[in-house]
Order: C-alpha cells, then structure tokens, then sequence
C-alpha cells in the first residue's frame, strides 16, 4: 500500500497553514496558544469549580439560556449545561494527549528500530501497521469500543494501538531516509553500537516529524474520543462529556440550544487551536532544524 | 507485481477477517441469550440456538463455517432485525451511497478549483480563504458541524428537511442536502490540501520555469502542473474513503438517516455480532478494492511507474 | 535572420532582504555571438542570467533597462510585461534535463507548445508531426524521439530535447544556464558543439553561463567573469585565458585542474609543477612498501546487474590509489566494498594480510576510515562540530582534548568545535569530516568523490591537504573520483574502472599520459572537453566491452 503512501503524508501531515512571520508568534497562534491556555485551566480546576457538575435535579430541568443560576440554562435531567462543559474539558483533552504520547512512544522505538534494522523486524513490522491501516481508526474503535464495552481508560488504551501505525509509519520512514545519509555511515565506520546510532544520531534528526505528528494526533484524537462518546460509546451514560453531551442534547434542541451549541463549538475550537498550534510548531522546528 | 499486490491485499482481508471472528466470539455478554431475545429461556429453546448459530462447535471450524457463508454470500441472520445481514444491508446501502455520492461531488466542486487557485495564488487572499476553510474542515468533527448546521437549518431558516432519508428520487435528494455539505466539508478539506501541496510542489519544478521561460502561456503551464499533481491526487483515493467511512456513520446519526453508518452504530449498541462482523468485513475489502484501483490509476497516470509495472 | 543586439544597461539584483546580489553592471550581445558568463556557485552569475528573462525567484528583484533589438524594457517590470517577450524573444535552456521536462508528456507535445505559443496558432495532424520533427532534426534526434517519454531517453538526448523545446519559439537570445553540469564527461562537449552549431546556423546571440572555464575555451567569443556578484574582468575568450588581467582569474585558471592539465601537456606554461609534485620516486617500483589493504578479486552484484566483475586492487602506505570511471562504472561500489557499508558477493579483502569478512562487523575504526562527497550531508546536523569528534575521538579512547589537535591538523582554527555544521561552507564542512575520519589514527582513508562537490578553489585546497596527511602521516589513501584532472594532481597509482571492470592500472603518471586501453583514451578526451564522439564510436565499433 506504498503508491499513497505520497498522499497519506500530505493529508497525515500538518493542516498545511503556512506562517509568514519568522520570529513573532503569528496572531492566529497566539489566540490559539490563550484558548488552549483558558481549556487547560479548567481542565486542571475542573473538581475544584463543578464538582457536583453531573448530578441531577429533576426539579429544574430544561431551563433555558440566561436563567439566574444557570447562564447557559440546564438539560432535561437539570444539569447546569456550563458546569457540565466545564467539567467535560477533563474527558476532552486528557484522553487524547496520553493517546498521543502513547502511540508517539510506540512509533518510536517500533519504527526506528524497523527503519534501521531492516529485516525480520521490520517485516514484521510493517506487516502489523498495514492490517491495522486496513481499517479506519474510527471503524475499528466504535466496533472494538462498542461490542466490548469498557470505559474512558479502555478506550484511550485502543486508540493508542489504532493510532500506533501512523505514528510508526512516518518515523520508519524518517529513519529510512536518514540511514543512507553519509552521516549515518560515517557512524558506522566508527563502529559505533546500534543503539547509539539509533537513538543519538538518527532520532534528534526525526524528531520534528516525531513531535510535529504528536501534535496532529492530539486534535485527530479529540476528534476520535468525542465522535466514539457521539455514538455511546467509549464514555458510559452520565459522564461530563462534551460529545455525550450532543447526543443528549439533540432531542432538546429546542428547549435549550445552548445544551448542543456550546459544547459543538468548543470541540471544533480546540481542534483548529490545536492543529493551529501544532502547525506552527511544525514550520518552527524545520526551520530552525530541531529541537535541541 | 500487480499479482503480488492483490495476493497481499487478500492476506490482509483474511487476517482481517480472522481477527474481527473471534473478537467477536471473544466478545463479552451471553451470547444465546442476546440471541434468545425476549424468549424464555427452555432448554430446548438454548438448545436449537446453540444448534442453529453451531455454538457447539470448536472456534476453528465455527470461523470457517463463517467463512464459508460469507464467501458464498451468506452472511447470518440478523438477531436484532430478525432478517438476513445481507438483505439489511442491501436495503441500507442505498442511501449510504447516494450520500457519499453527493457529498463526493460538493465536495470535488469546491475543493479542487479552490485548491488550485491556492496553489497559483499562494500567499494571497484567496489562498488564506482556501487555508481557514481547510483547517476548519481537517478539524471539525464531522457530528459537530452536522449538529450546527443542523440547529440552524432547523430553527433559523427552514429551508432543508434535517431528519430522515425522504420518500425516494429527488425528495431524497432533497433531504440528502445538509448530511452531504457535513460530509463534504472534511471531504473537502483533505482534497483541497492534497490539490494544493501537490500542485505548489509541481509549480516549483524547473519544467515549470522552462515552459514559463519559453513564453507558454500561464493557462497551459498551470494545465500541465496539474496533469503532473494528479498522480499524488488521485493516490489519495483511499485515505478520502478512510475519512468518508468514520463520516457517513456520523453524519448519518446526526441527521437520523437510514444508511450503513446507522446500521452499524445500532448493530454494535445492540450487539448485533452477525451485522457488526459482515460490515467490518465489507468496508475492508471496498478500501482495500478501492486502494487497488487508485494503484492502478497511478499506472494510468504515470508513464514512468508504467514501464517499471505496478510499484509494491 | 537578421543579427540582432542585445543591451542590458545597469542591470542589477536586490534580493528579499534589500542586499545587493548582482551589482551593476553592462552586457551587450550580438547575433551569431557567444558570451560566457563564468563565476564559482553563489556568484550570481544565475540571478543575472534569470534577470535577462524576468523569472527572478519570488522576493528577489532586478534594475536596470535591456534593449532587445529596437525595443527596450525596464528589468523591473511586472511579470505579465515579460510574458510576450519570453521565447519569441529570449529563452532559457536549465541546466538539469531530468527535471527540466515534464515527466507525464510527451518529448514532441512539450516541443510543440512552444511552437503553438510562438505562432499563436494551435498544431494539427501532420503539421504538427512534421513541425515537430523539423526541431528534432535540428538537435540531430529522430522523430520517433517525439514519441517518447523523457524517462525513456539518456541524460544527453534529454538535454537535446530540452534545447529543441528551448528554440522552437526561435528566440533571439537564448540563455543557457550550466547546460551540460549534469551530464556525463562524455556528453558535455557534444552538446555545447551542438548548441554553437546551431547558434552559427541561426545567427542567434547565446549567453552561456558557466563555472567551468575548461568548457569555454574554443567555444565562446567573449567571456565575463564575475565573482561576488561584480563582473571583474572581460574580454576576449582566447585573451582572457591566455593572459588574464585580474587576480581572481587568474586563480581560477590556476585552480581549475582541466585547464592545468591541460597547460601541463601542451608545456606551454610553467605551471605544470603539481605534476611533478605528487608524484614522487615511486615510478621505480622496487622499494615500494607492503600493501597494507589487498582487495582481489571482488564481485558485486545488484540482483541481475554485476556491478563489480573481479576488480583486484592494493593500498600502500603513504601513497594515493586512484580509482576513475564514469558513473555507474562501478567505483564506489568498490569503496564501500572496502570500507565494509556493502557486502561483496565474491571476492578477498585482507588488511596487513588477514581476510575481512564482508560487512562492518570484521572491520575496526582503527584500519580505515571513509570520507563521503557530499560536505552537506556527511556531518550530522543536530550535533555540533566538538561533539561530532569527541565521539570520533572516544571510539579511539583518545582523551577529548585532541579535537583542537584533530582541527589544527585539518587547517581549522580550535574554535570551531563550538559550531554547528550548517555554520560551516561546503570545505570547511569536509575538513571536518577529514579530521573526524583521522580521529581513530586510521591506517587506510578511503575518499569516495571527496572533493566532486566542492567549488574549483576549495577544491585544490583540500586536494593539498589530502596530500600533506599522506606524507606526514603515511596514510594509504584510497582516491574515488569521475575527474580525471584531479586524480591526475593526487594519486600516484591509478585503476580505470569500466562497467565493473578493471580495464587499466598502473602508474598515475604512465596511464594519463601514454593510455594503453581505448576507454582511458575516451575518459582522457573527454576531460580535456574535447569532443570524445570519435573515440566512443571508434570504441563501440570495435566491441570492446
């Protein structure tokens, strides 16, 4: 399945917004590095601010938008719809940053290894990525997530395996392409060990396509997270979650927009911000030609 | 090497298939008694469903029983829908396809001129359009931007149907409307991304310049880039398929229409296993169908690749 | 047609950042004229060329006004301005022709456009097929080439191609921008002969940029030399060349091993003296010493192609081993056979007699040490220059206090262990790979195309200092080049290499200069750019393989 592998790049890639200014942080960043900023902090004081966010109370449901007490009014089970954003930024985001150090870690040591040994491993390898690239992550885990049930934490340790292959894709090929460079062969005369020229030489020299697809596999998988919770899937009934909390909103759409707007919105804005950002650091690090 | 490609291809769709069988036979839950239904429990009755689903048997030759079935056409009985799997998806199929059609020709319309006035305009107002419609389209959930759309629709200016399939022919059409931009969006982004990357890199390539230098007029030098851009375009087939697979699903929830997607996503809430496993197996083999023939496209597209045969 | 004039006047280039690229300066060609522009890389003899034709790169900007003909142009206009005179009037031919024809289509369709978009009128059936063949003649290619696809043809018959798509618009002035620095030895001089028979045909002005003044001879009427973006001498060609006014000239004469070589067999100069020079008493082979590397016999081979076909080669210490062929011949293979980066399919390496097994894993640091031809890549670009060798040095266990011994020895001062390699230009960069490849105290140092990439000056300063290491440090050194000129200045025996085959060796001095194998003969002719067709056809007439 090589002929795409052209293409894959190109949409596996960064969004592919290009930043003019070379030293000044671009206003677009900018904003999305405050928003991303704003998230994180309720994500960390979420408990402290919402703790009672998912409990019930029959007696004011489906108040609308702008009721005192309840600026973005409640759902049908009388929820206050901006505790229950608030505390649904915890399942938004943590889940999918672990999934993308996860599956980063995994590509990592599977594909440099297989990118430089070549061989058995690499075989083996690369016969793994392509079953598993056979299928689109999302089918797989709405059928994986959905017939064996499990919760937040199940479902993040599948992603990490489903997001795996793209992660171990572009680093073999990083590796590849940096193994026949004469810097490479210059280790090798001096018999450096394998691990050594693996992880000391070749690695620091992929390392912005390492991060940079880190990045991208954030917002792929707030996505991922917030489409399987969609479905009813990944997150039992009950939790504060904003994709649980479209598909419960939708039958109240009229009663309380707010209940889907709110968190639809906020899902779309931390994928831009994050892609944004993620961009941006992309063209960073190519720039200044890495990380160290 | 074209053989080589297809006997892989079908290594992998056996693996496949092997896996999704005993997932599913992994699966928690009582099997007989998501079977059994709202029936009582007799021992005969456990007894004639252990005997009809061959539950009875050892994993290997239950997987090849399956096989079988499925080779020949036979694909189970569906428990929750009480017919046969392939006549419930036959009877799905239908709107699925008519939806990704649609969505397919918004989203080709839009994305490929944009895509191209990006590339020759880079940097300039059109580009940065092109730019904000494509992060947002690579971003957004497809569930999201259905949900809005389908508030404002609904609610501000009811001018599109936001619920259901319709009565067929062009009511269908007519309600296909909203699901298909959803779809189109992120369609869309990715081609306008692949159109964009592909031809600015074939804009910078010397035969450009030469053909630029020998006073070729701009309409033809830009024809002739995006005759060399189609190769990665086209190659990118099977990734717009990827995206177009998760979508449908989505998008045919969000919008309650009666297609593949939904039947999916019910069978798995249901534990549908006789569904959920023929539909696994058919989505693999369309992408695997479909990589094939953008392979075979590049042969089309590409003199070099075909003198050499197909690459592996 | 009539000889028409070409004036540029002031002609200046700014790039992005508002420096001074190309300063001004005054060109004037005629019709049925040749004029040279030659300058090292970065000299901006490319900007001045693409000035002429309004294709600049994005941000960079001209000034000044050229006159073609009755016509005169500011260099600034805007690029719709230029689009009318572009191939009616001046063309550009690039100098690589594997990317500068569209790989999808074919030779005679991109020949045809510029026709189409000379006349306006668009080509059908057999006057298309005819016009078509009409330039394929001219560049001495069959018509069934208009038929092909680029990847379908050799790197020469592209370039022919290239140039009939280049003139089929019959442009006043064409530029040719290093048309021949990608092709083979043997097909440099058969294009530029053919491009200054078809500019005598057509009475048509060219301004041929080159880095190379051995090209220029016989072939160009007036030659510019331009360095740092200053034109500082000009003139006629045969004046300039024989009595260069400026210094810098001067140098790159001196420096360009072609045209010293040249100057060393006509023995009209006193500048032969490197001949001299390197190589010493050795031509009376008794007191020679012991191989320290014997490799005999070696067979490589890549699936159905052998690569390496017997190849039999000894390393002495304190001598150059030179090994020269075309390529594809085979060459680097044999290096890296050596150094152990490829595992030989047949054949014996022994080091100080004991056999090495193919691969790394028989070798140690200590016996040999390789350095690659491209300074860019060589070095790796997240480490910096003292990390780079203590690592080297550590393999060694040599205390880390020996890199500023290791840069002394390489010509470098000792504060450059705090750099990185993307501070360094191109020769520095291979200094640093020499010392690196010194670190271990290797007995054998293995150059694979070492100096191939580097600009003519810094070329004959590394060759120096490859000389120096082998006289002070004994060092057998192992010389891969496709440059006869060089290895002529360095090496003190010599292997012609042919399609995998040892087709010559012996004494540097004897076999450059009394060849006993027709190929050698080519290999010389084509070196001093003359046109080496007669000895190829003469070889392939005789079936030599």
């Amino acid at each position: 399945m090589s002929t795409s592998t052209t293409a894959r790049a190109v949409v596996d890639g960064p969004v592919g917004v290009e930043f003019r200014s070379k030293h000044r942080v671009p206003i677009v960043v900018a904003i999305s590095l405050g928003f991303l900023a704003i998230v994180m902090f309720f994500v960390v004081a979420a408990p402290f601010l919402v703790p009672n966010a998912t409990e019930q109370d029959i007696l004011s449901s489906l108040l609308p938008p702008g009721t005192p007490g309840h600026p973005l009014g409640t759902d049908e089970l009388g929820r206050d719809i901006l505790a229950l954003t608030i505390a649904g930024a915890t399942s938004a985001l943590v889940g999918p940053c672990i999934v993308a150090v996860g599956s980063m870690l995994i590509g990592v040591l599977l594909g440099t290894v297989a990118g430089y040994e070549r061989g058995w491993v690499d075989f083996l390898v690369s016969r793994w990525t392509d079953l598993l690239l056979a299928l689109p992550v999302l089918l797989a885990a709405i059928v994986v997530a959905g017939v064996f049930g499990g919760g937040y934490w199940t479902t993040t340790l599948l992603l990490i395996v489903l997001f795996s292959p793209s992660d171990i894709r572009i680093v073999r090929a990083g590796v590849l392409e940096q193994s026949a460079r004469p810097y490479i062969e210059a280790a090798q005369m001096l018999s450096l060990s394998r691990w050594r020229v693996m992880f000391r030489h070749i690695l620091p020299n992929v390392s912005t396509l390492v991060i940079t697809n880190a990045m991208l596999n954030v917002a792929f998988a707030i996505v991922a997270f917030s489409s399987l919770s969609f479905l009813g899937v990944g997150v039992p009934a009950g939790t504060a979650d904003w994709g649980r909390q479209l598909t419960d909103a939708r039958s109240i759409m009229f009663d309380n927009p707010a209940a889907a707007i709110v968190p639809a919105l906020l899902i779309i804005a931390v994928a831009c911000a994050v892609n944004l950002v993620g961009d941006w650091l992309g063209q960073r690090l190519t720039r200044t030609g890495g990380v160290a | 090497m074209l053989a080589v490609r297809v006997l892989g291809m079908l290594a992998i769709l056996l693996v496949l298939s092997f896996i999704v069988f005993s997932m599913m036979y992994l699966a928690p839950g009582d099997l007989v008694k998501t079977l059994l239904g709202n029936r009582p429990a007799s021992p005969e009755a456990v007894a004639a469903i252990r005997e009809q689903y061959h539950l009875d048997d050892p994993f290997l030759v239950q997987y090849f029983t399956w096989l079988g079935g499925v080779l020949t056409g036979d694909l189970g009985e569906s428990i929750r829908l009480q017919v046969p799997v392939a006549d419930a998806i036959a009877s799905r199929l239908p709107v699925t396809l008519a939806l990704c059609a649609v969505a397919f020709v918004l989203a080709l319309a839009v994305s490929i001129p944009l895509g191209v006035a990006s590339a020759v305009h880079a940097g300039r107002p059109v580009d940065r359009v092109g730019s904000a419609l494509g992060i947002v389209g690579l971003s957004a959930p497809t569930f999201a931007v259905g949900l809005l759309l389908l508030y404002v629709f609904a609610y501000y200016v009811p001018i599109f149907p936001v619920y259901g399939a319709g009565d067929g022919g062009l009511d269908t059409l007519y309600h296909l409307v909203l699901p298909g931009i959803t779809l189109a969006l992120g369609l869309g982004a990715i081609v306008l991304k692949l159109t964009r990357t592909a031809l600015l890199r074939e804009l910078d390539a010397d035969y450009v310049t030469s053909a630029r230098a020998r006073g070729i007029d701009d309409r033809v030098v830009h024809r002739l880039a995006l005759r060399n851009a189609l190769i990665p375009i086209v190659t990118g087939a099977s990734l717009v398929l990827t995206f177009l697979v998760g979508g449908t699903v989505l998008a045919e929830t969000t919008f309650a229409l009666p297609g593949i997607g939904l039947l999916l996503q019910d069978s798995v809430l249901f534990k549908d296993i006789a569904v959920v496993q023929a539909l696994t197996l058919l989505i693999a083999v369309a992408i695997a169908v479909i990589a094939l023939l953008a392979d075979l496209a590049y042969l089309l597209l590409d003199p070099r690749v075909r003198a050499k045969g197909v690459p592996a | 047609m009539t000889a028409v004039s070409i004036h540029a006047r002031g002609l200046t280039v700014l790039a992005p950042d508002g420096r001074t690229m190309v300063q001004p300066l005054d060109l004037d060609l005629v019709g049925g004229e040749t004029v040279a522009l030659i300058g090292e890389s970065g000299s901006g003899k490319t900007l001045t060329a693409k000035s002429l034709i309004g294709l600049l790169p994005p941000g960079f900007r001209a000034q000044g006004e050229v006159r073609y003909g009755e016509q005169a142009f500011e260099l600034s206009m805007p690029d719709a301005a230029w689009r009318p005179l572009r191939g009616r009037t001046v063309s550009l031919l690039l100098q690589d022709p594997f990317t500068s024809l569209s790989p999808v289509h074919r030779c005679g369709e991109q020949i045809a456009w510029t026709i189409e978009a000379a006349t306006g009128r668009r080509l059908r059936g057999a006057a298309r097929t005819s016009a078509i063949a009409a330039r394929l003649a001219e560049v001495r290619l069959p018509e069934r080439v208009a038929r092909a696809y680029p990847h379908e043809l050799s790197g020469g018959m592209r370039q022919r191609v290239a140039i009939a798509a280049a003139l089929a618009s019959d442009p006043v002035l064409l530029i040719a921008d290093e048309p021949t620095t990608a092709l083979d030895a043997s097909n440099q001089a058969e294009i530029l002969d053919l491009l200054h028979g078809i500019q005598t045909a057509r009475g048509m002005a060219v301004l041929l940029i080159s880095h190379d003044l051995g090209l220029v001879r016989g072939r160009t009427d007036r030659v510019l030399v331009m360095r740092s973006g200053e034109i500082v001498e000009r003139g006629d060609t045969a004046t300039v060349l024989a009595a260069p006014e400026h210094a810098y000239t001067r140098a790159l004469i001196e420096v360009d091993p072609a045209m010293r070589a040249l100057a060393a067999d006509d023995g009209s100069t006193a500048d032969g003296s490197a001949d001299d020079g390197s190589t010493p008493a050795l031509a009376a082979g008794t007191d020679r010493p012991t191989a320290v590397l014997e490799a005999s016999g070696i067979v490589k081979r890549f699936g159905e192609r052998t690569v390496l076909d017997d190849v039999s080669i000894a390393l002495r210490p304190g001598e150059v081993t030179g090994v020269v062929g075309e390529s594809g011949s085979g060459k680097s293979t044999l290096a890296r056979c050596i150094a152990g980066l490829e595992r030989e399919d047949g054949g014996e390496i022994r080091f100080e007699g004991v056999v090495l097994a193919p691969g790394r894993g028989s070798r140690t640091p200590a016996q040999m040490q390789i350095v690659f031809q491209d300074p860019y890549s060589s070095l790796n670009p997240m480490m910096s220059i003292g990390a780079i060798l203590r690592e080297a040095l550590h393999v060694a266990r040599r205390p880390a206090a020996d890199v500023a011994v290791l840069l002394e020895t390489v010509g470098l001062p000792a504060d450059f262990a705090g750099k990185r390699p993307a501070q360094l230009s191109g020769g520095q960069r291979q200094r640093v790979a020499i010392a690196r490849a010194l670190a271990p105290r290797p007995s054998v140092l293995i150059c694979d195309e070492s100096v191939s990439a580097l600009d003519v000056s810094v070329q004959a300063q590394v060759l120096a200092l490859l000389a120096q290491l082998r006289d002070e440090l004994g060092l057998a050194i192992l010389f891969i080049s496709h440059d006869l000129a060089v290895v002529r200045e360095i090496a003190d025996t010599v292997t012609v290499l042919w399609d995998g085959r040892v087709v010559e060796q012996g004494e540097c001095a004897r076999v450059l200069t009394a060849p006993e194998h027709e190929y050698t003969r080519l290999l010389i002719a084509a070196g001093r750019r003359e046109n080496p067709r007669a000895a190829a056809s003469d070889l392939a007439s005789k079936g030599t393989r």
